[in-house]
């Protein structure tokens, strides 16, 4: 396989394999040399992000799976959360759901949402390195 | 909006492809000693195969210089790596890393190895850590 990217972690969209991701994502983060509180931001950015695939992306399907990729540069973490269901949907009100996507856009300094009806969702996040997120004001 | 077709459609497989360099060691001890747990095994059994991990992160991109890739299959109190595709020898370079007084880690790791050769695709190598107790 030709390189395509720095990891690409592909596995059954499970509840088990959210905690799979967030340990991974987490160690990279780690490895990167990313503070404490970036390491957090984007665990729990990629937690929601994973929890919408396994929650909505396949309902009715009975399963799929989940691709998960991380872009290490210089000046940033690119982490891609994608899947082959049912695509991003309306939400609406009553059915408990609406504020991973906010969150996700909270905690990350970009959020790029590409999705459409039986195509799949793509969740691209963008955290930028220490440097650009924790100057001193 | 994936670009292939489902990759995993069946089956509770898990895909990990690294680039080859210092990430490869600190994500997939991870995966497998999140994997080994669920499967089920014992503390020493897990630690062995994040042993085996650490040996993979070690020596195998020098024979998949792009792309560290393995496939990694949970079952009962067992956890099979399907490490490659890696150069023609890879495999076996990688079962001679040895220690002192061990031999072969992987071969002393595992209680089962098998080395695959899939013709111009390179060779792959399989390792099976599992608890019979």
């Amino acid at each position: 396989m030709a390189r395509d990217c720095d990891i690409r972690l592909t596995l059954p969209a499970s509840a088990e394999n959210v905690v799979l991701v967030r340990h991974v994502l987490g160690a990279l983060a780690e490895a990167l040399r990313m503070p404490p509180e970036a390491v957090s931001d984007i665990k729990l950015a990629v937690t929601e992000a994973c929890t919408n695939v396994v929650r909505h992306a396949y309902a009715g399907v009975g399963g799929g799976s989940l691709d998960v990729i991380a872009e290490p540069e210089p000046d940033c973490l690119t982490v891609v959360v994608s899947d082959h269901g049912c695509g991003l949907e309306p939400i609406t009100a009553g059915d408990g759901g609406g504020l991973g996507l906010p969150l996700i856009a909270a905690l990350s300094d970009r959020l790029e949402i590409e999705s459409g009806p039986h195509r799949g969702s793509r969740l691209r996040m963008f955290f930028a390195s220490a440097a650009d997120r924790f100057q001193p004001a | 909006m994936t670009d292939t077709a489902d990759p995993l459609s069946s089956g509770g497989d898990t895909r990990l492809a690294v680039a080859s360099g210092p990430l490869v060691g600190p994500v997939l001890r991870r995966v497998v000693g999140m994997l080994a747990a669920r499967a089920d095994l014992p503390l020493d059994r897990l630690d062995d195969a994040v042993l085996v991990a650490d040996v993979v992160a070690a020596r195998a991109a020098a024979y998949a210089p792009e792309t560290v890739q393995v496939h990694l299959h949970p079952g009962e109190r067992t956890l099979w790596l399907r490490v490659g595709p890696l150069d023609v020898g890879g495999a076996e370079a990688l079962l001679s890393e040895t220690a002192p007084d061990v031999g072969s880690i992987i071969r002393k790791l595992a209680d089962e190895v098998h080395v695959d050769a899939e013709g111009s695709s390179g060779e792959y190598l399989r390792v099976c850590v599992a608890y019979d107790g």
